[in-house]
């Protein structure tokens, strides 16, 4: 206990006497773990986005042609009757046909000249259900009789994965980098220092230091340097955060969507992986000792 | 150096002497393990200093004190602070470091310097501020480098009245010098180097 205590003290006495060196490493420290921070929050309320998009997906579902109106009740009832399924509206043949018109607009000449309406009836309806797959939702309702087919937007969904997946793999390259860059100041900064120092270590190896005695210190100057600057992190992201939050129509123009800070299980990972990369740091810089 | 074989029992004083680049220093520095011998055994205290780990020296130098040729005092650390080192790094709580510490300093005639910085100090007492350090943890061997190099007559008799007391308290003590005056008119064992070889002993 009291060993540790004069560990501590040592430690604090290094800092306090290269105050600059450390003030430049704890301000680049800082940044480097909150652009770390910034992209963990994005990353976070993009994916919080999608779970919400995820759960209200639009379905069209597909009729046989010339259902008569008992067995189109009926399926409207089977698709009521599933949870997490809402009936939106049900676009008939007709619907359907003067919808496309609409759509295709000078070019609907194109469809004058059908003899009969190639379109389907379908229903429309959200799947409000955010955990079940909606390839599986797909797969049961189109086992109900009558029902054609079943679509949503996949290619969308999966498109939209796909770049989430992209933007994680980013992430955590960039993440990597920055993590050696915070691992570079750090040994540099407690070189430096060991370097300020390098008399007085060498006078205490003569006295009868042990290498880890005069190495701890170090390594506590390093956790310090990591922690604080872990911590700096955290306030300044949630500083950003807070902008963000009241700024978000402008920022993102996503009105609608509510802002969050990380999860405290991310709030402990960065202040405790800034803290490791301190302690690894010094651990580096402190290699093998001044042979003495 | 070759060829050098001698032994310092117990309790013994020893003068290690010849002119400068004899070895008396690398001899001291081997003795103290902060240099290697190519080959050759030395056992200090019973301990082969050429098969001892570095963790061992480490122990092995808290029961030597080495007085430095240059003192080796940290200029920004008071008397106390530098004298007290020797007993912090083997880990000693503060209250029994503190009592030490006053201690080697009072039969030094320096306590009352104690909160002065080395260089507030005259030569003679930077290097009683050598020897506090060095006996603060009541070693087994003192070796002393040249200590009194840089001291004039005066304060060379008073640090080797020092080494006489301190030899007395039953701690074996060397001391490498160059200086004759020191080695006149004493029964004191001698050891001469000459070219890394010792060439006689008296």
């Amino acid at each position: 206990m009291g060993k540790l205590l004069y560990f501590i003290r040592q430690a604090l006495l290094n800092i306090s006497q290269n105050k600059l060196i450390h003030l430049i490493s704890l301000g680049t420290i800082s940044i480097a773990i909150l652009i770390l921070g910034v992209f963990l929050l994005l990353l976070v309320n993009v994916e919080g986005w999608i779970k919400n998009w995820g759960g209200s997906i639009t379905m069209s579902v597909y009729l046989e042609d010339n259902l008569p109106k008992r067995q189109i009740a009926v399926i409207r009832q089977a698709l009521s009757s599933r949870e997490g399924v809402e009936i939106q509206r049900f676009i008939s043949k007709e619907e359907a046909l003067i919808e496309l018109k609409s759509a295709l607009g000078p070019q609907s000449e194109l469809v004058e000249g059908l003899t009969r309406n190639p379109l389907p009836a379908s229903f429309e309806i959200a799947i409000r259900e955010p955990k079940t797959d909606p390839a599986s939702i797909k797969r049961e309702l189109e086992g109900i009789p009558g029902v054609v087919e079943v679509q949503y937007s996949e290619a969308w969904i999966k498109r939209f994965r796909g770049v989430m997946r992209l933007v994680r793999v980013g992430g955590m390259m960039l993440g990597g980098l920055l993590c050696l860059g915070v691992l570079f100041i750090v040994t540099n900064t407690i070189k430096l220092t060991i370097y300020s120092r390098k008399e007085e270590i060498e006078i205490m190896k003569l006295v009868g230091a042990t290498d880890w005695f005069v190495k701890i210190p170090f390594l506590i100057e390093g956790f310090i340097q990591g922690a604080t600057g872990g911590l700096l992190a955290l306030v300044s992201l949630f500083v950003f955060y807070l902008i963000m939050a009241s700024n978000k129509g402008i920022f993102l123009s996503f009105t609608l969507l509510e802002v969050v800070f990380v999860p405290h299980f991310y709030m402990t990972a960065i202040v405790g992986l800034s803290s490791f990369l301190g302690f690894l740091g010094s651990l580096m810089a402190v290699g093998r000792f001044f042979e003495v | 150096m070759r060829d050098v074989s001698f032994r310092v029992r117990k309790g013994e004083f020893v003068f290690v002497t010849g002119p400068s680049g004899a070895g008396k220093t690398t001899l001291l520095r081997i003795m103290f393990g902060a240099e290697k011998a190519s080959s050759g055994h030395i056992l200090i205290n019973g301990i082969n200093l050429g098969r001892i780990r570095r963790k061992q020296i480490a122990l092995l130098r808290r029961r030597i004190g080495f007085v430095f040729q240059d003192f080796k005092l940290l200029n920004n650390k008071t008397i106390f602070q530098n004298v007290a080192l020797a007993l912090e790094v083997t880990g000693a709580n503060p209250s029994y470091v503190r009592k030490k510490t006053r201690q080697a300093l009072r039969s030094l005639g320096l306590i009352k310097k104690e909160e002065a910085y080395p260089l507030q100090l005259s030569g003679g007492e930077q290097q009683r501020v050598a020897i506090a350090r060095a006996i603060v943890k009541n070693p087994l061997i003192l070796l002393a480098d040249e200590p009194t190099g840089n001291l004039d007559p005066d304060l060379t008799r008073e640090i080797m009245v020092l080494f006489r007391t301190i030899h007395m308290k039953g701690t074996t003590v060397v001391v490498a010098t160059h200086n004759r005056e020191l080695l006149k008119g004493t029964a004191i064992r001698k050891i001469y180097l000459e070219k890394g070889r010792v060439i006689k002993e008296d």
